[in-house]
């Protein structure tokens, strides 16, 4: 049983939502090791000098790991996350000229501004967009300034056409229309995947509580209706006691074993029938469980004529049962605070349960023993060895 | 005059235990009541009471929560956990948390008074739903301690819990066991312990664990 939080699996890398410049690989990472992510940050540039070994680490990462969905807030990206977005990206342009894919200074100038442009208007933030609503707008300044830059990178652009005439020109421009078309209809794009996103989410919502009201109603409204209309305290008790049970069986669900039914839920079950039957409460304990066979269903039974017992003759207000299953046997104490009885002048119809319970008991491979005096109450002690070995006898 | 204070986020509950509580006015003052974990921490703080009676489940971190921040400036409130719950490791949670018992609500109030009156004694308060969970954490899966005599429970230590987990009242426990009431009283005391202390050996070893990662 865990009952402190659980330790972490050691490497439990995950990607940062919030504190990050590309992806949060180096700030998940910083806050596993608990350094400042500055230092991680760093690292990973220095280790890019070495034959590219922290840009093949960094994509490493993210491939790897998951970013943290609960510390996503609502500003995902932050004024560093755009910094270093275009740092990438003067570093690519400096990568072709090196390599030599450069089609001119004016060409690769127009492309930037317009990059540029676009990428303030939008706000760097499509890929945010799409995976969090919440993030911000861009701000009217911002609109402005990426509108200018996007203007005249289109000037540069119709005045190099004009000048080039060349082929690649009309895919430039094929693009900027597109970019452009992205950007009038992407938001709504967005919002309207969200929309319907949201709804289903809504929809599964409304359907889990539908299906809430219905077994409350058919259950817990059936039963306060019935309370009401009833005057005697002791059937009122049972009421609230057979609906407690029937709730609680209904949230915390004990589940089937593999093999079928538990040996801990059948005895609860026959609890709650002789509880039900004879109004009256029945505490049921239990300590370990296994599966239920031939041998613990007669150990149930045998419980439940004890149950039976208490509740018809005993007088008691309560019935206590406490069941144990350990070390390759099952134990089950019947016990009540009752008026209890004089072992050798039972009458005879009492003698007859007792032997049905000791009869059952035996033919299990188990035993019986009942202890009682007069005034003092009553105690039925069920036991049988599980697996089929051989049972002792106390 | 025991000075008690309540903390159920059920008003209907809390209204009903502080109704009986009047009946009993000679022996305790229900000196505040609170209905979340923020308040009953400050509530707490600020009334200082003999003896909590609080609830497992609520909202903002349950009665764990309340706990564990109230020992830390008070570490002489003494806790009584009262609950519907019946999820094992909940309960035992608080328990290890310092609680010093657990009742089910289904407790009559005579039964709840003398509870009370137990915890503020200094003994625990084991209800047989409780030693039966007790039982279950030390036979499976309980963290072991560091150190092997708090592995487990003596042989008389079980006896005195199944006793109490087939209803018996300690009185009885006592006649049937051949033993003073007080006896029992220090055994369930000592599985308290038993079950606090091993908490502790284990926080630690966690704490340094996470040192190492």
């Amino acid at each position: 049983m865990n009952t402190v939080a659980a330790p972490r699996r050691e490497l439990d890398l995950f990607r940062h939502a919030t504190d990050r410049v590309i992806a949060g690989v180096a700030g998940g990472l910083a806050n596993r090791l608990g350094v400042p992510s500055g230092y991680v940050r760093a690292a990973f540039v220095v280790l890019s000098f070495l034959w590219g070994l922290g840009v093949v680490a960094y994509v490493a990462l993210w491939m790897a790991t998951f970013e943290r969905v609960e510390e996503r807030s609502g500003q995902l990206l932050d004024n560093r996350r755009q910094v270093g977005l275009g740092m990438m990206f003067v570093g690519i342009l400096f990568l072709f000229r090196t390599v030599g894919w450069w089609p001119g200074d004016l060409p690769m100038l127009i492309v930037t501004t317009l990059a540029f442009g676009l990428a303030v208007l939008s706000d760097f933030d499509w890929l945010g967009r799409l995976l969090d609503p919440q993030a911000a707008r861009p701000s009217k300044l911002r609109i402005g300034f990426g509108a200018v830059l996007l203007l005249a990178g289109l000037v540069a652009l119709g005045g190099a056409l004009s000048q080039l005439r060349t082929l690649g020109g009309v895919t430039l421009a094929v693009l900027i229309t597109i970019a452009g078309v992205v950007m009038v209809f992407g938001p709504w794009l967005v919002s309207l995947g969200r929309a319907l996103s949201s709804e289903r989410r809504e929809r599964i919502r409304q359907e889990e509580r539908a299906e809430m009201a219905a077994h409350l109603h058919d259950s817990v409204l059936q039963t306060l209706a019935l309370m009401q209309r009833t005057d005697d305290p002791k059937r009122i008790v049972t009421l609230a006691r057979q609906q407690e049970r029937e709730l609680r069986a209904w949230l915390y669900g004990a589940q089937p074993g593999p093999n079928g039914e538990k040996f801990a839920a059948a005895l609860e079950e026959a609890a709650g029938r002789v509880e039900t039957d004879f109004a009256i409460p029945i505490e049921v304990v239990t300590v370990g469980d296994t599966e239920l066979d031939d041998v613990t269903r007669a150990v149930v039974a045998a419980a439940g004529e004890a149950m039976v017992n208490a509740a018809k003759h005993s007088g008691a207000s309560e019935v206590s049962v406490y069941a144990e299953v350990e070390d390759g046997r099952v134990d089950v104490w019947v016990a009540d605070q009752g008026r209890g009885f004089d072992l050798d002048t039972v009458p005879p119809d009492r003698r007859g349960l007792q032997d049905s319970i000791r009869g059952r008991m035996a033919r299990a491979g188990g035993g019986a023993e009942i202890d009682a005096r007069p005034g003092e109450g009553t105690e039925v002690h069920v036991w049988a060895p599980l697996d089929g070995e051989e049972g002792e006898s106390r | 005059m025991i000075r008690v204070f309540l903390v159920d986020d059920h008003a209907l509950f809390l209204s009903g235990v502080k109704a009986e509580f009047e009946d009993m006015a000679d022996r305790f003052e229900i000196v505040g009541t609170a209905s979340d974990v923020d308040d009953a921490i400050e509530n707490i703080r600020e009334t200082n009471p003999d003896v909590v009676l609080i609830d497992v489940h609520m909202p903002g971190g349950g009665g764990l929560a309340v706990i564990n921040s109230v020992t830390e400036t008070h570490p002489d409130v003494t806790f009584l956990a009262l609950s519907v719950s019946d999820a094992a490791e909940d309960v035992i949670a608080m328990i290890r948390a310092g609680a010093r018992g657990y009742v089910t609500k289904s407790i009559g109030s005579e039964e709840l008074a003398e509870a009370i009156e137990r915890v503020h004694g200094g003994d625990a308060v084991f209800s047989p739903r409780l030693a039966g969970f007790v039982l279950d954490a030390f036979a499976h899966g309980l963290p072991q301690p560091a150190d092997p005599e708090l592995d487990q429970l003596t042989p008389r230590e079980k006896e005195v819990l199944r006793l109490i987990a087939r209803g018996y009242p300690y009185k009885q426990v006592a006649r049937r066991l051949s033993i003073s009431i007080k006896t029992v009283e220090t055994h369930v005391s000592s599985v308290l312990r038993k079950l606090q202390l091993s908490n502790r050996y284990e926080l630690t070893r966690w704490a340094s664990d996470r040192r190492i990662v």
